[in-house]
């Protein structure tokens, strides 16, 4: 299983950093420091668990729901249901004594607790979790594996729904219960609809969809807590010269990005690879925040993990990580366009997952 | 994350009603004493942020800081790219995208020599990140738990939030509605079509949980996929309409024993008085438990009561109750929403 090689690697690392007691936080948003030492996916409230190098782990959570669904979806864990979860934590961690206590993610860690850094001798290892949740074992890359095979699934799933008269949101509900039918437990998800009024891509509003339309979406299905990601474009009706233009340019910077990508490269060298592309065509305007957020990412128990690539990320690619490389921006003339594959890095260079075509993608307008 | 629709219907939550909710939180902070008031923001935290400005964020964290005069910011973490978006949605607030929303609020409070006590929503939770940054910028003010104001604004459950519950209500409902006891024969095919109704209905966020065999164990999962039915099970729709969540529970099974369960809990439900504790009212031979939720903070649902507990809910309170039963040919699960009172009922059914 997934999470007894996890937590083999996690004790071992931590017999090494000499870490005895490993704290880590997590919720909805941002659950893989607490997934990969407790295994349990939050929807709910706030979870802390509390990890020692002996291998016993405790899990609290601040909801009762989420406390009875943690008992039947993992079962080998010691679930302590509490409101005063902040409290309880600290008194756990008072008890460790003189042990060594490592926290993370230090930045959303409850204040409270964080407070006690010094007379805990509590110390940041988000980074000791950072280098253990980027650089993935074997069985995690299989996850990612399966995850992405349900991302091309799912992305001729919304294809098929996307048709003139319907709502952006139908779209997302169509997706969603094919990916129960699958069971895909999760999945992170944003579109957008429209021309060159839109700038970026939002969960849906409620605009109906019409001849011409460009459909964007970033689509990242969740197996055994492994996110994939896939990111196309689509096209209402017949694309016109001036999309296909467009397209051509994402395409040719997203292989321009792929087409570095192994053991060693910087993050940053594949951001420029694809940036520059734009560049060449006279799009540099748009590959600034301006207009994007980053060039591709980090995925695992996150949905936008590290390494983010950007140009002033200098983070090595490592064998093992998974990334998404995605040159998702706006063009003036066409509107908001999107276009991401998602691979593993290797020695040599990479497996790529994604298996839909890089293609503009154009649906019947009737 | 937040992925049904966002937006944000004047019709729903008029601005009107956005104005008569600062002005009943900025009195709250007056009593206590507070010159401005923080506070924070993530999809799993959102309901504090959402009701004094309609918007709740699908990714990423924010705060929203309060002074006693002056618009209010919003410093969100969400970057630019969406920031035509985050408007469209969130009718109150200077909009500020920021890396750092910590830092962005905490120089705002340092330029106004006027801000010297600020009272911060759930501060022992705040994330370490943003306490850090906020103190940093602005060092001189005191930080004190803000909960006691923001409850007192709180308290009053307004025209549009009844509107938001009976859509809510009225949309778990008829996703619950979706299951067919004779033709559906795993977790898939239930979960799927109740979230698949919900989505379709508006839905902000369906979180769809099952109890795949109410033989074997009476606890909610998620579950999804080839699982089996038994032949008594139990689903759960926890549903978001415009940021403001409802909880609904079914058993489902060909028993007619478990179809008196709904009658009695629906009665019970609406025989709720105001004032007057909890447990006292909600009396079963067969009752192994209750829990009630509401909406008090910034987590859309949590605990205030449970079995043998005493809370009294006010007129006009929102509970979110979920009953068990053990009954002879075994357990029972039921849970919906209730505004306590004698107008709760009809303002919920409404929709």
């Amino acid at each position: 299983m997934i999470s007894n090689d996890r937590r083999k690697r996690l004790f071992k690392a931590m017999t090494e950093r000499e870490l005895d007691v490993l704290v880590v936080y997590g919720n909805a948003w941002q659950g893989d420091y607490l997934r990969y030492v407790a295994d349990y996916g939050l929807l709910e409230g706030q979870g802390l668990a509390v990890a020692r190098r002996d291998g016993e782990v405790t899990l609290y959570l601040d909801s009762p729901l989420e406390a009875e669904r943690a008992s039947v979806e993992s079962p080998d864990l010691t679930v302590v249901y509490t409101p005063n979860i902040i409290a309880e934590v600290e008194k756990a961690m008072e008890r460790a004594g003189n042990a060594r206590i490592g926290a993370g993610p230090f930045k959303l860690l409850p204040r409270r607790l964080a407070a006690r850094r010094k007379d805990l001798r509590l110390t940041d290892e988000t980074a000791f979790i950072d280098n253990l949740l980027m650089n993935k074992l074997t069985s995690e890359v299989d996850a990612i594996r399966r995850s992405a095979k349900l991302a091309d699934e799912g992305y001729a799933v919304f294809k098929t729904a996307a048709r003139v008269g319907r709502a952006d949101y139908e779209l997302i509900a169509e997706v969603e219960a094919f990916y129960r039918s699958r069971g895909v437990d999760d999945n992170f998800m944003i579109m957008g609809v429209g021309g060159p009024e839109v700038r970026g891509m939002a969960p849906p509003a409620g605009k109906i969809i019409k001849q011409g339309d460009l459909v964007t979406t970033e689509l990242t299905p969740n197996v055994d807590g492994y996110y994939a990601q896939i990111c196309r474009t689509l096209v209402v009706g017949e694309a016109s010269a001036d999309q296909l233009t467009a397209f051509n340019v994402y395409k040719e910077a997203m292989e321009a990005g792929i087409a570095i990508v192994r053991h060693g490269t910087k993050a940053s060298e594949v951001a420029k690879a694809e940036n520059d592309v734009f560049r060449r065509h006279g799009l540099g305007d748009y590959v600034t925040s301006e207009y994007t957020r980053v060039r591709g990412h980090g995925l695992g128990l996150f949905a936008d993990t590290k390494p983010q690539i950007l140009e002033d990320v200098h983070t090595p690619l490592e064998a093992g990580m998974t990334i998404i490389v995605h040159p998702n921006t706006y063009n003036p003339t066409v509107g908001y366009m999107v276009l991401g594959d998602i691979m593993t890095v290797t020695q040599d260079g990479h497996e790529l997952f994604t298996r839909t075509p890089r293609e503009l993608f154009s649906v019947p307008a009737q | 994350m937040r992925r049904g629709l966002m937006a944000w219907n004047t019709d729903e939550v008029p601005a009107s009603a956005l104005a008569e909710r600062l002005t009943r939180l900025r009195a709250a902070m007056r009593a206590q004493n507070l010159d401005a008031l923080i506070m924070y923001t993530n999809f799993p935290r959102p309901s504090a942020v959402t009701w004094v400005t309609a918007f709740t964020p699908y990714w990423a964290d924010a705060l929203l800081y309060v002074p006693r005069e002056g618009e209010p910011v919003f410093a969100t973490a969400l970057s630019k790219r969406v920031a035509k978006w985050i408007n469209s949605v969130k009718p109150v607030g200077e909009l500020v995208n920021t890396m750092r929303p910590g830092k962005t609020v905490g120089e705002r409070v340092a330029a106004d020599p006027t801000i010297k006590r600020i009272g911060i929503l759930e501060m022992d939770a705040l994330p370490n990140g943003l306490y850090e940054d906020l103190t940093e910028a602005a060092p001189q003010v005191v930080l004190v738990e803000g909960g006691k104001a923001f409850a007192e604004a709180r308290r009053v459950i307004d025209d549009a939030e009844r509107g938001l519950l009976a859509k809510a209500n009225t949309i778990a409902t008829d996703a619950l509605a979706q299951v067919d006891v004779a033709t559906m024969r795993d977790a898939g095919a239930v979960v799927g079509a109740v979230e698949k109704a919900a989505r379709l209905a508006g839905a902000e966020e369906a979180y769809v949980h099952i109890a795949v065999d109410l033989a074997e164990r009476a606890a909610f999962a998620r579950v999804s996929g080839a699982a089996p039915l038994g032949s008594r099970f139990a689903v759960r729709a926890s549903v978001a309409y415009k940021g403001i969540w409802v909880r609904r529970a079914r058993t489902f099974s060909q028993d007619a024993a478990d179809r008196d369960a709904d009658a009695w809990f629906a009665q019970a439900l609406a025989g709720l008085k105001p004032g007057q504790p909890f447990s006292a009212q909600f009396v079963h031979p067969d009752i192994e438990g209750y829990i009630a939720e509401s909406c008090v903070g910034s987590y859309p649902l949590e605990k205030v009561s449970e079995t043998g507990g005493d809370v009294a809910f006010a007129e006009g309170s929102l509970a979110v109750v979920t009953a068990r039963l053990l009954l002879p040919h075994g357990p029972w699960i039921g849970a919906a929403p209730v505004i306590v009172g004698g107008q709760g009922n009809a303002a919920l059914r409404a929709a």
